[in-house]
């Protein structure tokens, strides 16, 4: 929005995603082969720590004594992600940026934070119940940052929610525009990038390097071959007792039990048998979705089975076990409940 | 098989699109939505149509005479393209309400199904297991009551409440319509809720249906320390679920039996309790509302309670249409293959005093003779029909045509 400045040269530095940080930015008139030059040597490096520290600590420092460095490290740091064409380190990144504006966020004053959020053109305004509350969100601005939190308390059914505005402390507040900055980054690290000079392409040399290091710490557990029905989660386990029997699926529940089958490697010959015994069984047509689900036609895409919570909400999910409050996914819970078998299993044998 | 009921329904069909096509008007930005046709000839679904005017799809409707006609909910790019090709723009946000979906005072009675191995029929909604043979799968016929419909009608009033007051959404922003069959569509078609994503639709179905959600959010819990700490609950004069938590809660304490209490999950004594003491928890709600005020009924029991409360206030749409962005749904003013009735708008101001059997009605001029194998009682306006058995009557067209529809009566052989 036009209109007077509020946001001082020090918040253009904490807030360096704004679009008046941007103007800024523009207005120091940076080249790309100055880059390379002695002169911007400070920004580099700024610009590159913030890039190593999100790797290494998943932050990045609130560094505000040098505005000049601060604020237009961000916009290079930023051209270096998206010029490593790593889809790990670009989330990494945008991740701890938008938490960096978070822990600065949540200390600001009212103002300040709608200020930040009118950025996004959100549709906010201080709450007049000023006991509990401090801000009233549209809801549509609501959810789609907050859709994908999985802690109950961000349902919107938990929500005060009245005249379509969802009331919210100034914590809850700043870990939505968090969530905002998050997507806003990441939509800019998509961009490619190319023709840098050689002095800073080293730099993003040894960036990617540090992420594959990292990426290399975390081991990927490959999910075993063959089907294990003991494994299944309840609400799988209850579809594909359905199925055997002919009983009649609902829609998603055939999608959620295809798309889970072929996922932890039943081959779809074997599915398109499962649904044989259907009143309305058609070969060609069920192997055509199947395959579908698997990857195998159209877009080539495989259907991962949708999370628990869609599972809920559609009401595939009957019963919740002890275990199903541990994992969101019920591929998750396969992979929990076969970790666990096999480790039970050679105790059992002794 | 082109048997002469199926010959009587297309020749109505086609009367009626060449004839009425008037009435058909385009939801907004029509030249941007899919359009789908069911056909009679092999029930194949022709879909990924699109057209710039409204002019030429009234005229291929006059052509093709579908037993139904859907358009997308969803704007595309390019409405015409394969479904990975349309460019997704946005959609409207839609509900349903379906009598399918919500347990009814009828019981569906008029609802039959027959077991596909045995044969062995029923009526109302079929069983898990056929009870001559143990088969699961049936046949299934069902039947537009008025039961039915007022509890759908029910329901829809409902959603608009929430809608209203928690959404914020006014009268001019919802649409409403009578499916044709056997509910209700509620359409919200502004500029402010068609960039919602699958997410936000699923969150706001969520919060329609109280699905997920813990009362510990809306104040029912324990507060204060050790010794003072005391049970509190949301009051009647709350907002948002909060205070829909309490009317439901007020709704079921009202009526509930000492039966109900336990087949909710009430341990005998806390239910004896409640019965007991009705009196005075019906007035605690007077002031901050009954949590609390009975000894011996703890916070687990109200979470029960609240829950049935709960129930009774969330409205039952189904959650796959309002959650899926590319949805087809009827197009208004066209007739319904199962009915031969008419998806119509229903005034939201008045919604009360709708009735489907009158504005539904699409042939109001002449009479048939069919013969029926079985119907029940039905009305059309303001007369009573049946019920018939193996009969041969002649009923007013749209009456013939209903049960035809059904495949409750076939048209005499021409002589």
């Amino acid at each position: 929005m036009e209109g007077e400045q509020v946001l001082t040269e020090s918040d253009l530095a904490k807030y360096p995603f704004t679009a008046e940080a941007a103007k800024y930015v523009k207005g120091l008139d940076l080249k790309i082969e100055d880059l390379a030059s002695i002169d911007f040597k400070f920004i580099l490096d700024r610009a590159e720590s913030r890039i190593e520290e999100a790797l290494l600590y998943a932050m990045v420092s609130g560094e505000l004594r040098n505005i000049e460095v601060e604020i237009p490290s961000f916009p290079i740091a930023v051209m270096m992600v998206a010029a490593a064409g790593d889809t790990s380190l670009k989330s990494r990144y945008a991740l701890a940026e938008a938490k960096r504006a978070y822990d600065l966020l949540k200390e600001e004053s009212k103002e300040k934070i709608m200020e930040i959020a009118d950025n996004f053109n959100w549709r906010i305004r201080p709450a007049e119940d000023t006991k509990n509350y401090d801000f009233a969100l549209h809801f549509a601005d609501f959810l789609r940052n907050a859709a994908d939190f999985h802690d109950l308390k961000w349902k919107l059914v938990n929500r005060a929610l009245l005249n379509g505005e969802v009331y919210l402390t100034k914590e809850e507040a700043a870990r939505l525009i968090e969530e905002e900055v998050r997507r806003h980054i990441e939509g800019k690290l998509d961009t490619k990038v190319g023709g840098l000079p050689e002095n800073i392409m080293s730099r993003v040399e040894r960036l990617r390097q540090i992420s594959v290091e990292k990426r290399g710490e975390k081991r990927f557990e490959e999910l075993p071959k063959g089907v294990v029905v003991a494994a299944f989660p309840p609400c799988i386990k209850s579809l594909y007792e359905a199925a055997s029997s002919g009983r009649r699926l609902s829609h998603i529940g055939r999608f959620a039990l295809t798309s889970f089958l072929v996922n932890i490697g039943m081959n779809v010959n074997d599915v398109v048998d499962l649904f044989r015994s259907f009143p309305d069984f058609n070969e060609r047509l069920t192997r055509y979705q199947v395959e579908h689900i698997a990857g195998e036609r159209g877009s080539r895409t495989k259907y991962i089975p949708p999370t628990c919570s869609t599972l809920r909400t559609h009401g595939v999910c009957s019963s919740m076990e002890e275990a199903c409050k541990k994992v969101r996914h019920p591929l998750a819970y396969y992979r929990r409940k076969l970790w666990a078998m096999r480790t039970e299993a050679p105790k059992e044998q002794t | 098989m082109s048997s002469p009921s199926s010959r009587f329904i297309q020749e109505k069909f086609a009367e009626y699109y060449s004839e009425k096509s008037s009435d058909i008007q385009p939801p907004p930005s029509f030249e941007k939505r899919e359009l789908a046709f069911l056909l009679f000839r092999e029930r194949i679904m022709l879909r990924h149509k699109g057209f710039k005017e409204m002019d030429d799809f009234r005229a291929f409707l006059k052509k093709i005479t579908p037993s139904d006609v859907y358009y997308s909910t969803a704007y595309y790019e390019r409405p015409e393209a394969e479904m990975g090709e349309k460019g997704w723009l946005g959609a409207d946000l839609v509900f349903d309400i379906d009598a399918d979906h919500i347990p009814t005072p009828c019981a569906k009675v008029h609802d039959t199904w027959t077991c596909g191995n045995c044969g062995f029929a029923g009526k109302g909604t079929p069983p898990e297991k056929c009870p001559a043979c143990g088969e699961q799968k049936f046949d299934e016929k069902t039947w537009p009551c008025e039961v039915c419909l007022a509890s759908a009608k029910a329901e829809t009033m409902k959603l608009m409440d929430l809608l209203m007051r928690d959404f914020g959404l006014s009268h001019k922003e919802m649409r409403i319509f009578f499916s044709g069959h056997r509910g209700y569509h509620l359409h919200v078609e502004t500029e402010g809720v068609r960039g919602l994503d699958q997410m936000a639709r699923k969150e706001i179905t969520d919060y329609i249906l109280g699905i997920g959600l813990d009362t510990k959010f809306h104040g029912l819990g324990e507060i204060g320390e050790r010794k003072s700490r005391i049970l509190v609950g949301p009051s009647l004069s709350d907002l948002g679920w909060r205070g829909r938590i309490a009317k439901g809660t007020y709704d079921f304490l009202l009526t509930a039996s000492q039966e109900e209490l336990e087949k909710i999950g009430l341990k005998r004594k806390v239910a004896e309790l409640i019965i007991k003491d009705k009196e005075t928890l019906l007035k605690g709600w007077e002031k901050t509302g009954p949590w609390g005020i009975v000894k011996g009924i703890g916070t687990e029991s109200w979470k029960k309670i609240a829950q049935q409360g709960i129930e009774k206030q969330s409205a039952k749409i189904d959650s796959v249409v309002t959650t899926d962005v590319h949805r087809l749904i009827r197009f208004s003013n066209t007739l319904h293959g199962k009915t031969g009735l008419k998806k119509i708008e229903v005034p939201t101001a008045g919604i009360e005093h709708f009735d489907p059997f009158t504005s539904a009605i699409a042939f109001k001029k002449g009479f048939i003779k069919v013969l029926v194998s079985e119907a029940p009682k039905f009305r059309l306006e303001n007369e009573m029909y049946g019920p018939y058995k193996n009969q041969e009557v002649e009923l007013p067209t749209a009456g013939a045509l209903l049960l035809l529809c059904k495949g409750l009566a076939e048209m005499p052989e021409a002589k």
